[in-house]
């Protein structure tokens, strides 16, 4: 090994050494975000995806979802909905908090690829603030992607658009 | 129980659940859809965990899920590209499967992964064609946090923004830049370990140790030290390299820079007249990238130095004065690139984009030997042309390049690409 390298490493083992084992790729649990938004964690309410409704995830996703039940919960104006779609390779696992057909924030939970994690980044996140469905089931904005982590994006972005459409068509059964 | 008192029982019991409208016949069509599933997966041997089937039919065992973070399950990834191109003065025309790569991916537990990628380069790979098989990538991470993760194996040195991000649909033009490739060796990989990770708000650092190039190797006077690169193929490791990398990623911006250094010399080891010459390289870079309002922007700059370059071209006269040239001394170049997304409705997007670059590589002359400047180490390109997103990942795309100094590069090319 070149002397510049063991000039390069020897800060970094000690850096490595001082940050110790971190808390992984876990965010924060589902249960504890459900908790967070609510105040305490109300009993989850199920929305049953019929043929229709099968046919409006598969516009957005570009596959068919493989859950036949979405569990959410919700109070009022406000529900949650813990959706997960693959990044580049695994799944990403986000809180989305809908209220009044407007999205009020996202956190991702869960990260499992070795890149991309710039999708958590209260940077990126925030730009989801307020967004509703558009025409074509759409948002009604642009999201700015981040160099490097372009499927993590696009996943961060249909998930958006499954929540609000989960969230309006939770809607309509009610009052429907 | 008869399907009347089945019904009637289901009935009842959806009555209790909060209701949403939905009609018990709508309820049993999704619940015999779950039974027919549920058939067919008693029917199958059973398969090995997938961490990337989503399992949210039942809440409880999503958290499990999300808390174990599945582990045993294996991805394949893949990308490819095919390119048309009609060359100006000569008049030709050429079309090529320019690359198909695939990869497997392998999560091993919560912490390491197996990242993996195999290339076939112009579809045909055999002793009379022109077509290479190889190792892309083949690495293990291991990732104690965001913060914090070791990579060992063969993996991409994280210099431009071409190398380590070179699917089709995430770049302008049916070729990639001929800076990212002609003085950063894209797709340019060494056999070594390194430390990277997310530090504050987006800031990813790269740093680690490598082979290195190995200058009795070179044999293209045109692409200064690409055709010196080792690609884990034997590598002469006599030398080795330290790397650096630091880039700030936010929504829309891109801002960062590497730095590779290494002797090339490897004592040798190709080429006995390179013993004991250390022949040193080093290449840096700085680049940035941003996007707003349908305008994407994009500029690099990169250069570098071989030391010992005299002596590099006495060793390549040495070993053969047929094919011998002057061994590259110093290489600088960038680009400027400006796109803007025109339409953009559902999956299409069509962003047409304009591209200067420019390529400087000096090369230590032998007069003596004639071994002589290249004129076309000195070179200015233009490219203008479009990219159609027919979806996120699939792109089609049209470009005209003009060369100042190698006319016969002059094209119109056409190309379509994919990644998934």
């Amino acid at each position: 090994m070149t002397r510049a390298a063991r000039r390069l490493l020897a800060p970094l083992a000690l850096a490595v050494a001082a940050s110790g084992v971190a808390q992984g790729q876990v965010y924060q649990e589902p249960d504890a975000f459900i908790a967070e938004v609510f105040g305490s964690k109300p009993a989850p309410k199920v929305l049953w995806l019929t043929k229709d409704i099968q046919e409006q995830v598969v516009a957005i996703l570009g596959h068919p979802p493989t859950q036949l039940r979405q569990r959410y919960w919700s109070e009022g104006a406000k529900s949650v909905w813990i959706l997960e779609e693959t990044g580049k390779e695994e799944l990403i696992t986000a809180g989305f908090v809908v209220v009044g057909g407007r999205i009020d924030h996202v956190r991702v939970l869960v990260y499992r690829e070795s890149r991309g994690q710039e999708v958590r980044q209260s940077s990126f996140v925030k730009q989801f603030k307020d967004a509703k469905l558009a025409q074509g089931n759409r948002l009604d904005r642009d999201i700015d992607g981040i160099v490097g982590a372009t499927l993590s994006v696009g996943a961060m972005e249909r998930m958006a658009r499954l929540a609000l459409l989960f969230d309006r068509l939770s809607h309509d059964k009610v009052h429907g | 129980m008869k399907k009347s008192t089945l019904s009637v029982a289901l009935a009842t019991a959806f009555g209790a659940m909060p209701a949403f409208g939905q009609t018990v016949d709508q309820k049993l069509q999704i619940l015999q859809q779950e039974i027919d599933e549920l058939k067919a997966q008693t029917r199958k041997p059973p398969a090995p965990a997938q961490p990337s089937s989503p399992y949210s039919l039942d809440y409880s065992s999503m958290l499990d899920r999300s808390s174990g973070l599945a582990n045993g399950g294996t991805n394949i990834i893949g990308y490819g590209e095919v390119g048309y191109s009609k060359f100006r003065e000569s008049g030709n025309a050429t079309a090529d499967l320019q690359r198909f790569v695939f990869g497997f991916n392998h999560r091993f537990d919560e912490r390491l992964t197996l990242h993996s990628e195999v290339e076939i380069e112009h579809a045909v790979v055999s002793a009379d064609d022109h077509g290479e098989a190889e190792i892309e990538q083949a690495w293990v991470n291991y990732k104690m946090s965001d913060a914090v993760n070791f990579k060992g194996g063969l993996f991409l040195i994280p210099i431009g923004i071409l190398n380590e991000t070179h699917e089709p649909p995430t770049y302008y033009g049916v070729q990639r830049n001929q800076v990212e490739t002609r003085i950063i060796p894209t797709t340019w990989r060494e056999l070594g370990f390194g430390v990277h990770g997310i530090v504050g708000e987006g800031f990813r650092y790269d740093v680690g140790v490598t082979t290195s190039f190995d200058s009795g190797k070179l044999d293209d006077p045109l692409t200064g030290i690409r055709s010196a690169h080792q690609e884990g193929q034997e590598a002469n490791a006599r030398n080795l390299a330290v790397y650096g990398a630091l880039n700030y990623r936010r929504p829309g911006l891109l801002v960062g820079g590497g730095v590779f250094s290494g002797d090339t010399g490897q004592n040798g080891a190709s080429n006995p007249a390179l013993q004991g010459v250390a022949a040193r390289f080093s290449l840096w870079d700085v680049h940035a990238q941003y996007r707003v309002a349908g305008l994407d922007l994009q500029a690099l700059y990169t250069a570098g130095t071989l030391g010992d370059a005299d002596k590099v071209t006495a060793a390549l006269f040495a070993a053969d004065p047929t094919t011998a040239f002057a061994a590259p001394k110093s290489m600088k170049g960038g680009y400027v690139q400006a796109a803007y997304h025109v339409y953009k409705e559902g999956n299409f997007d069509v962003a047409p984009f304009i591209r200067y670059e420019r390529i400087d590589i000096r090369q230590a002359e032998d007069p003596a030997n004639d071994l002589f400047q290249n004129p076309n180490n000195n070179e200015r390109i233009k490219t203008l042309g479009v990219n159609f997103w027919v979806h996120p990942q699939v792109v089609l795309k049209a470009d005209i390049q003009r060369y100042t100094t190698d006319k016969t590069q002059d094209a119109f090319r056409l190309g379509a690409g994919f990644m998934f």
